[in-house]
């Protein structure tokens, strides 16, 4: 079972804004209310990759912003994929 | 007490990443149970 996500780590994105976010000790629980799914962000930086989105015109430089390493960022990668996938996080449109 | 609910209900099916930053749940399940 192969998982082939595109993601573009060079456009912006943005938390969708039917989703609440909940800061846990864990790192933080989204819920859409939408589609009624939850996600879990297993730790504290990809919470703070997520929040940081909306601030930054990509998620490359979110993910820079949060402490990312080179190393670190084919996960990362992944990881905005699963939440792009699930709708919990979009594109947005830039000026 | 209602997390845990949550918890114990939905199914979890852990999709993603490498080195599991996310994890996903369906809470489909939920709708008989307030």
């Amino acid at each position: 079972m192969s998982t082939e996500i595109q993601f573009d780590l060079d456009r912006p994105w943005q938390v969708d804004p039917r989703v609440s976010m909940r800061p846990e000790p864990f790192g933080a629980l989204l819920y859409h209310f939408g589609t009624r799914r939850l996600s879990f962000l297993k730790n504290q930086r990809v919470l703070a990759v997520v929040r940081a989105l909306g601030d930054h015109p990509s998620a490359r430089a979110a993910c820079t912003a949060a402490g990312v390493t080179e190393a670190e960022l084919p996960a990362y990668r992944r990881a905005l994929a699963a939440l792009a996938e699930s709708s919990m996080i979009s594109e947005r449109t830039v000026v | 007490m209602a997390e845990q609910t949550v918890a114990e209900a939905a199914e979890t099916e852990a999709l993603t990443s490498d080195e599991l930053l996310v994890e996903e749940v369906s809470i489909d399940g939920m709708c008989g149970v307030y």
